[in-house]
């Protein structure tokens, strides 16, 4: 017993075995639910009963009994009562499968809690997860609901369940029990391919689309029209299984052999289920559509002699009898060949001829076929058909060829020795069989001579004119353009070459030009002739046309050796007397190198020299900055308390104290530092903000009696010292006994149309204790006169005033300066030597001279250097002295300074001293 | 005598449906191809080759010959008797042939429905069962004979489909 898809209670038996009469069957069942009890006979022949209006939870028991249906008989007993009960949720049909696309109903009775629902307070869900919308719903009775899903997706499986389960559901509540809906995909391809031979059709699918079933079969099943196929293939209801065999790839395949090849195969895949069969969409093929023909046979490729094209030629494969299209595929035989495809679509057509780019070589081809209305498939590829490298035409020239003339030149008679290289095959098409040499004389007229395969050959030149030509000879015939050589004692004296050079690029090219003069004679090309070294004889030549002017030689030269170069220009008279120069590779392929070498050196260098000058600006500053900044202010010394430093007079008083205290030993046992300090108080950045005046002080004290130091300070217009703005200079000696100061003041008035350089110069400031700009000898100097033009100067002083140097001259300048500085606190006006070595404006920068207009001192002065090579004497007199020395002789000690000869000096280090001063002048 | 016309517009309806969707030049591409196609398979034969067309053949005469004219259904008679021959020939060589016969016999009816010519189906010889027993004593000959006037035939045929037969 079961539900039928209608709903309806089945109640079927089968019949007693070994009856040799029809029965008619009597079915007593019993039905037992809350609303209905009864109990039913039914007569009937068929071994089955349908029972409807069945209800959710009911139960049923069934007896059957059997009697003969015609004639006496009697009835048998009553079956074993069968009892069967419907759940509380009764769907139907309880199983569904079907395909993707299609639509499909259920139908529930759902009675909860002994009472049924009401169709219309029923609801449907989806795999408990979703409801489903109440449009798809339909009211069948008050009890029977309906829900419908059209267009079906195939089910996803989820998990081992490969349905979706549908539930019927009151309001609030659903029943455990559920629907099954089964739904595949049966979109199978199908595809089909008759073989060459138009017997056999062999046809393939695949079940990978298919969603697999467990308890399902496959099966191919077919219908055949006697003539082609409808337009819309359908599922016919008479059809015939096909057995398919599953292959190694996925697929099955199914072969009809022997075949009607205008009938339609209409074809379909049919799923057989325990729950239904599925049929997957029909396809119709026909046989004579689908025909993948034999290759072509009798598939030969030759290259056509005299023509030069590769020529193909095919058979018709046997079938199909249709027209048929062609494609030739050819290529460079090969280990893989760059095939080329040409397509012929004639169908008559059983060869084509085509060009190839080289008529010398094997080709491979293929030619396939298919159906010139494009139905069915490409053949596959015939076997290759190769061509045979032949002869296809007359060589298209002769051979190009040089002569040697052998033995005495002076004579008559020579050997000459023709030399010609081998034709290449694309010359030659495709061989040389031979050479042929024509001889023409005047005397002997024409003759030939068959000398192989030979590229030399030695002849007697004895005439004045001698015409020789090369022939090649192939299976073909004889080239017809060849190269003709006449040789001529005359033309051998004909001088066209006016110039000839060589000019090697590297070891593997050489350039040739050459200049010629106007001739009379016909030129028709060059020879050009080198000898290879240390080897006698053997000579290299090239035939150039004779339009060219330049020509590049690309041959492996040695470059240690000579090349002897050897122009000759032919005529068509003959050979012209040769160009001929020697060249050695070496040298100038080395000097080509070199002066890319030389190149190299030279950037380095340069690239060195920046880097150099800049370590040394970037030490020069790093050294000034360190050197200067640790000069002492004498202003902070106790020594120097109320001095006035402005004044020379202090200055002097200091020294002299010391010089006249020399008693006064113990005063000097204690060394003190002797400073020199300049500060250079300028603006630098800005020209316009320079000040016009220049001071220059160098003040050198010795600290044993006044300890007194004198400060100075300048201002100068010059940028030499960058951006420094102050500069100090201290110079500290142990020096015990007379002390002695020899002090210079340059002041400078520069003018604005100095060069930046020489402005410069002077553009600084001196001394760390008057470093600024209001100091008060900066003021003084500022309002005088002397700032009109630029001057220096430098006021030496000694403890012995009588010693003056005759050749100094006191500068002008200088003495109004004094006379306005003049009224110095010192009362020993008269016994002060003082020493005025003038320095002025520089007038010349170029000639490094130092002038100074009034005291017309003389003196190479690097103006630029004027404050920068300052040096230190720290340890002895002598290295002062060394330095003043220095003064006149080096340039590097340009500053030209008063420097003070401290007591620990010698005598003659004085008067040494002098005396160079006093060379300063000269 | 009034059911015949009825009879025969039942008949062709199934006719003029394939008709409207094949055109009737295929068809007689088709049907020219198709008997090229027999001819070759007959060709490819080997042992057809040989046969002498100056000998004649006694006691095969129920195998049709050479006719001066073929009508569509003449020819379609002719391949009928062909077809029932060859039923009884081992099928290796012929069952091709076979089917490639009952093609062309319904295109020939294509054709012929395309004129509007009446065109029964021949049903063959009907003496045929007679000759069982000279099939079982001359397989050879009439394999061999059969094949070379069945060629014979198609290719007359063939010319017959480009004069455009009769009906």
């Amino acid at each position: 017993m079961g539900i039928t898809d209608d709903g309806n209670l089945k109640i079927s038996w089968s019949s007693p075995t070994l009856t040799p009469f029809p029965l008619q069957y009597q079915v007593k069942y019993s039905e037992n639910s809350t609303a209905i009890m009864r109990e039913v006979d039914e007569i009937v022949s068929a071994t089955s009963l349908l029972v409807d209006s069945v209800l959710p939870g009911s139960s049923y028991e069934v007896q059957v009994r059997g009697k003969r249906l015609d004639g006496p008989g009697a009835w048998s007993d009553w079956s074993t009562p069968h009892f069967y009960t419907i759940q509380d949720v009764l769907y139907f049909p309880p199983k569904i499968l079907t395909s993707v696309g299609s639509n499909v109903s259920f139908h529930c009775i759902y009675k909860n809690e002994n009472k049924l629902v009401s169709s219309k307070k029923i609801v449907w869900w989806m795999n408990l997860a979703e409801k489903i919308p109440q449009s798809q719903y339909s009211v069948v009775s008050d009890r029977v609901s309906k829900v419908t899903f059209c267009n079906l997706n195939a089910t996803k499986p989820r998990g081992k369940f490969t349905y979706d389960a549908v539930y019927c559901c009151s309001e609030h509540e659903c029943h455990h029990r559920y629907a099954e809906l089964y739904v595949i995909d049966v979109n199978v391809n199908i595809s089909c391919e008759t073989d060459g031979y138009l017997t056999k059709m062999t046809c393939r699918w695949s079940t990978n689309s298919i969603q697999s079933l467990v308890g399902s079969t496959l099966q191919l099943r077919y219908h055949r029209r006697s003539l082609y196929c409808s337009d819309i293939p359908s599922i016919h209801p008479v059809s015939e299984p096909k057995d398919c065999h599953l292959q190694k790839d996925g697929f099955y395949e199914c072969v009809f052999q022997p075949i009607f090849l205008l009938s339609g195969y209409t074809m379909w895949i049919r799923i057989n289920h325990s729950l239904g069969s599925l049929d997957s969409p029909p396809t119709c093929v026909l046989p004579d559509s689908v025909v993948k023909p034999l290759p072509p046979p009798s598939v030969k490729a030759e290259m056509t002699v005299n023509i030069g094209l590769l020529k193909i030629s095919w058979e018709k494969p046997i079938f199909p009898e249709n027209n048929l299209q062609f494609q030739i595929r050819y290529g460079l035989s090969g280990k893989e060949v760059q095939w080329k495809m040409y397509e012929v679509y004639d169908a008559k057509a059983k060869s084509a001829s085509l060009p190839v780019p080289d008529l010398c070589a094997a080709y491979a081809v293929q030619v396939r076929c298919k159906r010139l209305d494009g139905l069915g498939y490409w053949s596959n590829w015939s076997n290759p058909a190769y061509t045979v490298v032949m002869d296809i035409k007359v060589p298209t020239r002769g051979p190009e060829f040089w002569r040697i003339i052998n033995g005495d030149m002076t004579k008559k008679e020579k050997n000459v020795t023709l030399l010609w290289k081998p034709l290449m095959k694309n010359d030659s098409l495709c061989s040389v069989r031979r050479y042929v040499i024509n001889h023409q004389t005047s005397r002997n007229g024409t003759w030939a001579q068959d000398v192989g395969n030979h590229t030399r050959f030695t002849f007697l030149w004895t005439e004045p004119a001698h015409t020789v030509t090369i022939l090649a000879v192939n299976s073909v015939g004889v080239s017809v353009a060849n190269f003709n050589l006449t040789l001529s004692w005359h033309m051998s004296k004909v001088h066209i070459v006016q110039s000839f050079s060589a000019y090697p690029l590297n070891s593997s090219c050489v350039i040739l030009s050459w200049m010629l003069s106007p001739s009379e004679y016909k030129l028709m090309y060059f020879i050009v002739e080198w000898r290879t070294p240390n080897e006698d004889n053997e000579i290299k030549w090239l035939r150039i046309p004779s339009s060219v002017k330049k020509y590049y030689i690309h041959d492996h030269f040695i470059p240690i050796e000579k090349y002897q170069f050897s122009l000759y220009p032919i005529f068509v008279e003959g050979v012209g007397k040769p160009k001929i120069i020697n060249t050695f590779i070496q040298e100038d392929i080395e000097k080509h190198q070199n002066d890319a070498g030389l190149y190299i050196v030279v950037l380095i260098i340069i690239s060195s020299l920046v880097l150099l000058l800049g370590t040394l600006l970037i030490s020069h500053q790093r050294m000034k900055k360190l050197f200067w900044e640790d000069v002492p202010n004498p202003k902070n010394c106790s020594w120097a308390q109320g001095l006035n430093f402005q004044k020379p007079e202090t200055f002097e008083h200091l020294f002299f104290k010391h010089t006249d205290s020399v008693t006064f030993g113990p005063l000097l046992l204690e060394p003190e530092t002797i400073s020199e300090d300049i500060s250079v108080d300028a603006s630098w950045k800005n020209k316009d903000e320079m000040a016009p005046a220049t001071v220059v002080s160098l003040l050198l004290a010795t600290s044993d009696l006044g300890k007194r130091s004198f400060c100075a300070s300048d201002q100068c217009n010059g940028a030499n010292f960058s951006d420094a703005e102050g500069t100090e200079v201290t110079c500290e000696d142990e020096s015990r006994r007379q002390p002695s100061v020899k002090y210079a003041m340059l002041v400078s008035n520069s003018k604005s149309s100095e060069t930046d350089e020489e402005q410069g110069l002077i553009n600084s400031s001196v001394s760390k204790c008057f470093s600024s700009k209001n100091s008060p000898l900066k003021d003084s100097f500022s309002d005088t006169s002397w700032e009109i033009e630029t001057q220096a100067f430098l006021i030496l002083s000694d403890q012995h005033p009588k010693i003056i140097s005759p050749h100094l001259t006191f500068s002008e300048g200088l003495d109004e300066l004094l006379k306005m500085e003049g009224n110095f606190p010192e009362e020993n006006h008269d016994e002060k030597s003082v020493y005025y070595l003038g320095v002025t404006s520089v007038k010349k920068r170029e000639s490094d001279v130092f002038l100074t207009d009034a005291s017309r001192v003389l003196y190479p002065f690097p103006a630029h250097c004027l404050f920068t090579d300052i040096r230190i004497l720290r340890d002895s007199c002598s290295h002062l002295v060394e330095n003043n020395f220095n003064l006149g002789t080096s340039v590097k000690k340009t500053f030209v300074s008063y420097m003070p000869q401290f007591q620990t000096c010698s005598t003659q280090t004085h008067k040494i001293m002098e005396n160079k001063m006093c060379d300063l002048t000269v | 005598m009034h059911w015949g016309p009825l009879c025969r517009f039942l008949w062709l309806c199934p006719c003029l449906a394939y008709l409207q969707a094949v055109p009737i030049h295929r068809v007689r591409d088709d049907s020219r191809a198709l008997i090229k196609t027999i001819v070759t398979r007959i060709n490819d034969i080997s042992h057809t080759q040989s046969v002498s067309s100056l000998q004649r053949i006694a006691g095969l005469d129920f195998i049709p010959g050479l006719q001066p004219v073929l009508s569509l259904s003449k020819m379609d008679e002719t391949l009928a008797v062909y077809q029932q021959i060859l039923t009884r020939l081992p099928p290796r060589n012929v069952v091709q042939i076979l089917n490639d016969l009952e093609n062309l016999r319904d295109l020939l009816y294509l054709l012929a429905v395309s004129k509007g010519c009446p065109f029964p189906h021949s049903s063959g010889l009907k003496t045929l069962e007679s000759l069982d027993g000279v099939l079982e004593a001359s397989r050879y000959s009439m394999e061999v004979v059969t094949l070379s006037r069945l060629q014979a035939s198609l290719q007359d045929m063939l010319q017959q489909l480009d004069l455009g037969p009769r009906c």
